[in-house]
C-alpha cells in the first residue's frame, strides 16, 4: 500500500464517518458541526484526484458559506420557536426499503459499470488556470448564462424582501 | 474574438432578448415610475427577438462550441416563446393593475424566464439544458409569488420551490451519470457513439433521472402534485404563461435530446414513457372533471395534455417530434387564450374562479364568451381547430409507429375530457347569469385573445403550414 492509498483511506474514513454522525445524531447542532468534517473528508479527497481548484471552491462554498448560514440558522430560529431542537426518526420501514432500493441500485451500477479510467495519472499541475482559460472559450456561454441566473436571483430576492 | 461575433450574431434572438432584459433591470433601478415605459420596452424588444428569429432562421447549425442550435428548430423555438411572452405581457399589464401586482421588475422577469426557454429548448449541451432550465424555473419560482399579499400566491412559491429544487437534483444527478457513461457532456458527442452506449446500464439509468427532471417541468403523472396549486395560487397571467411556455420548452427539450440526439429505440425507455402518457391522460382527465374551480381545472387538463404530447415522445420518430412541435403551438395558444379569460374575468381577492360564476356570461359579455368557448373546443380538440389537428398528428403518430394501444387510450382519454371542456360553454350559453357585476374588456388582453383565437383558426384550418415546416427541421 501506498502513501497516497493510505491519505485516501484516512480522508474517505472521515468522511462516512462524520456523514452518519451528521444522520444519526439527535442534536442539530452537532450534525452541523459534523458536516464541516465531511466536507473537508470531501476536500481532501478532491486533492488526491490532483483537482485543487474544486478542493478550495469546496472549502469556500460549503464551510466558508452554507455551513457558517446553517449553524447560524440553527442557533437564531431555536430560540425564537423555544423547543428542543432535534431530528428523531420516523417511517422507518418505508424509508428503508426506499434506501435500500436505491442502494441496491448504485451497487449494481457501480460494479456493472466499465467506466473510463485513464491510464497512469495526469501530468498536471494546478488546474485553476486550465479552468479559468475553458470558461472563456469553450464554455463561455454557461459562464455568461450563469451570470444572468445569478442576476436574476439578486434582483428576484431584492423584490421579495422589499417593503412596499 | 470573431468566432465570439459570429456565434452572437447567429444566436441574434437570445442575444437580443438579454440585452433587453438588462437594459430594462437598469432603467427600473434609476426611474422609479416609469411602467408604461417599460412596457413599451418589452414589447419592442420582443419584436426585435421575433424578427431576429426570421432573419436567422436559414441559418442552420451549431453555435459556441456546439452548445446552441440556431437556424431553423432553433429560431422557430425562439419565435414561439417570444410570441407567448408577447401575448403574456399583454394580458399582464390590466390583470396586475386590478390584483395589485405591477411592479417594473414583471417585465425583464418574463424576459429572463423567455431567456431560459430558449436556451433550454435550443441547447444541445446537457450544461446548456441544466443552466437554461435554471434560468427559466428561477424566474418562474418568483412569479408564481408575485403578489406577495395574496396567501395563496405565497403558498404556490414555496411549493413550485421545493419541489423544483429537488427535481432540479434529480436532473442533474442524471446529467452526472451520463457524463460518466460518455465522457462527455455534448449531445452531439454523445449521439456520435449512441451504439456503444445503448446497452450501457449507467447511461440508461442516467437517463431515467433526466426523464424525471424534465418530467417535473411538464407536469406529466406521478411528477404532477405541484400542479393544481402553483396553477392555482399564482397570478393568472403567470399560470399562462408557465402552462404554455414553461411546458413548451420541457417539451422542446424532451423532444430534441431523447428522440432527435439519442434516437432512443429502446424499447424499455418507451415503454416507461408510454406509461407515463397513459396515467397522465387518465389521471389528468378524471380528476379535472371533479374540479370547482376553473384554474385547477386547467391545471388539471395541462396534466392530461402533457400526457397526450408524451404519446409523441414514444413514437419518437420524425413524425412524432413533428407532432409534439405542432402540439406546442396549438397548446401555447390555446391555453394563453384560455388563461387569459380567466385572468380578465376574474376580479380582486381572488372571486369569480369558480367555474359556477361563468354562468350566462354569453349574455353579459358575448365576445368573452365566444373566445372562451373556442378556447375551449381547441382544448377538447373539436376541429377545425388547431387543438383538434395537434390531437390528430400525435395519434398519427403512434399508430404509424405501432403503438394503436397508446392512440385508442389517448381518444377514449380526450372523449372524457370533452365533458368538462363543454360544461364551461354549457354554463356560459345555456344558464341564467350569476351575478350583474359588470367585466371590464381590457383593449391590450383582447388584442391578444384575439391573435390568440386568429393563430388557432388559422393552424386548425392550414395545418400544413405548420407541419411541413417541423418535418423538415430534422
Amino acid at each position: 500500500m501506498e502513501l497516497t492509498d493510505i491519505i485516501f483511506y484516512i480522508f474517505a474514513l472521515v468522511t462516512i464517518g462524520s456523514a452518519m454522525i451528521v444522520v444519526f445524531s439527535r442534536n442539530l447542532v452537532y450534525s452541523a458541526f459534523s458536516l464541516m468534517f465531511t466536507f473537508l473528508g470531501v476536500a481532501g479527497l478532491y486533492v488526491l484526484l490532483l483537482a485543487d481548484f474544486l478542493a478550495v471552491t469546496q472549502l469556500m462554498i460549503y464551510v466558508g458559506g452554507i455551513l457558517v448560514l446553517m449553524i447560524f440558522g440553527v442557533m437564531l430560529t431555536h430560540r425564537v420557536v423555544n423547543v428542543e431542537i432535534s431530528s428523531g426518526a420516523m417511517r422507518v420501514i418505508p424509508a428503508t426499503i426506499v434506501v435500500g432500493v436505491f442502494l441496491g441500485t448504485l451497487l449494481l451500477v457501480l460494479t456493472r459499470t466499465k467506466w473510463m479510467v485513464m491510464e497512469g495519472s495526469p501530468d498536471v499541475i494546478g488546474t485553476t488556470s486550465m479552468i479559468g482559460t475553458a470558461l472563456v472559450t469553450d464554455y463561455l456561454l454557461p459562464f455568461e448564462v450563469s451570470g444572468v441566473v445569478l442576476l436574476v436571483a439578486i434582483v428576484a430576492a431584492a423584490f421579495m424582501a422589499r417593503k412596499r | 474574438m470573431n468566432t465570439v461575433l459570429s456565434d452572437l450574431s447567429a444566436t441574434a434572438p437570445i442575444t437580443a432578448t438579454v440585452i433587453v432584459a438588462l437594459l430594462l433591470v437598469v432603467v427600473h433601478s434609476f426611474t422609479r415610475e416609469f411602467k408604461t415605459g417599460l412596457y413599451w420596452m418589452t414589447l419592442g424588444g420582443i419584436f426585435i427577438g421575433i424578427y431576429l428569429g426570421v432573419v436567422t432562421f436559414h441559418h442552420t447549425g451549431y453555435a459556441f462550441n456546439n452548445m446552441l442550435m440556431i437556424g431553423g428548430f432553433a429560431s422557430l423555438m425562439d419565435i414561439f416563446f417570444l410570441s407567448a411572452a408577447a401575448f403574456t405581457i399583454l394580458l399582464s399589464r390590466p390583470y396586475l393593475e386590478r390584483t395589485g401586482g405591477h411592479y417594473g421588475e414583471y417585465y425583464p422577469m418574463i424576459l429572463f424566464a423567455t431567456i431560459g426557454m430558449m436556451t433550454l429548448a435550443t441547447a444541445t449541451d446537457l450544461i446548456m439544458t441544466f443552466i437554461g432550465l435554471e434560468v427559466m424555473s428561477v424566474t418562474l419560482y418568483v412569479l408564481a409569488g408575485w403578489t406577495r399579499k395574496v396567501k395563496e400566491s405565497n403558498e404556490a412559491a414555496l411549493k413550485y420551490f421545493l419541489l423544483g429544487a429537488f427535481a432540479t437534483g434529480f436532473l442533474l444527478y442524471g446529467i452526472a451519470l451520463i457524463y460518466g457513461a460518455s465522457g462527455t457532456t455534448n449531445l452531439v458527442g454523445i449521439s456520435e457513439n449512441m451504439e456503444a452506449l445503448k446497452g450501457n446500464l449507467i447511461f440508461i439509468a442516467g437517463c431515467g433521472l433526466l426523464l424525471i427532471g424534465l418530467a417535473f417541468k411538464v407536469a406529466a403523472v406521478p411528477f404532477h402534485l405541484w400542479v393544481p396549486d402553483v396553477y392555482d395560487g399564482s397570478p393568472t397571467s403567470v399560470s399562462a404563461f408557465m402552462s404554455t411556455g414553461a411546458k413548451g420548452a420541457a417539451f422542446a427539450a424532451l423532444a430534441l435530446i431523447f428522440s432527435v440526439k439519442f434516437e432512443f429505440t429502446n424499447s424499455q425507455v418507451n415503454t416507461v414513457i408510454a406509461l407515463l402518457a397513459v396515467i397522465s391522460m387518465v389521471l389528468g382527465n378524471v380528476v379535472a372533471i371533479a374540479q370547482t374551480s376553473i384554474k385547477r381545472m386547467l391545471a388539471y387538463s395541462s396534466i392530461a395534455h402533457a400526457g397526450y404530447m408524451l404519446i409523441g415522445m414514444v413514437a419518437g420518430t420524425e413524425i412524432g417530434v413533428s407532432a409534439i412541435l405542432f402540439y406546442i403551438v396549438a397548446y401555447m395558444l390555446t391555453n394563453l387564450g384560455a388563461f387569459g379569460v380567466v385572468s380578465i374575468f376574474e376580479k380582486e381577492n381572488r372571486k369569480n374562479l369558480d367555474i359556477e360564476d361563468y354562468a350566462g356570461l354569453a349574455r353579459r359579455r358575448p365576445v368573452l364568451a365566444a373566445l372562451m368557448a373556442v378556447f375551449m373546443f381547441s382544448l377538447a380538440g373539436i376541429p377545425p381547430l388547431a387543438g383538434f389537428f395537434g390531437k390528430y398528428y400525435l395519434f398519427l403518430a403512434a399508430v404509424e409507429s405501432g403503438y394503436t394501444w397508446l392512440a385508442i387510450v389517448g381518444v377514449a382519454a380526450s372523449l372524457v375530457s370533452v365533458y368538462y371542456y363543454l360544461r364551461v360553454v354549457v354554463l356560459m350559453y345555456f344558464h341564467d347569469q350569476s351575478s350583474e357585476e359588470p367585466v371590464l374588456l381590457p383593449a391590450s388582453g383582447m388584442v391578444s385573445l384575439g391573435l390568440s383565437a386568429a393563430g388557432i383558426f388559422l393552424f386548425g384550418i392550414l395545418p400544413s403550414l405548420l407541419i411541413n415546416t417541423f418535418r423538415g427541421l430534422f
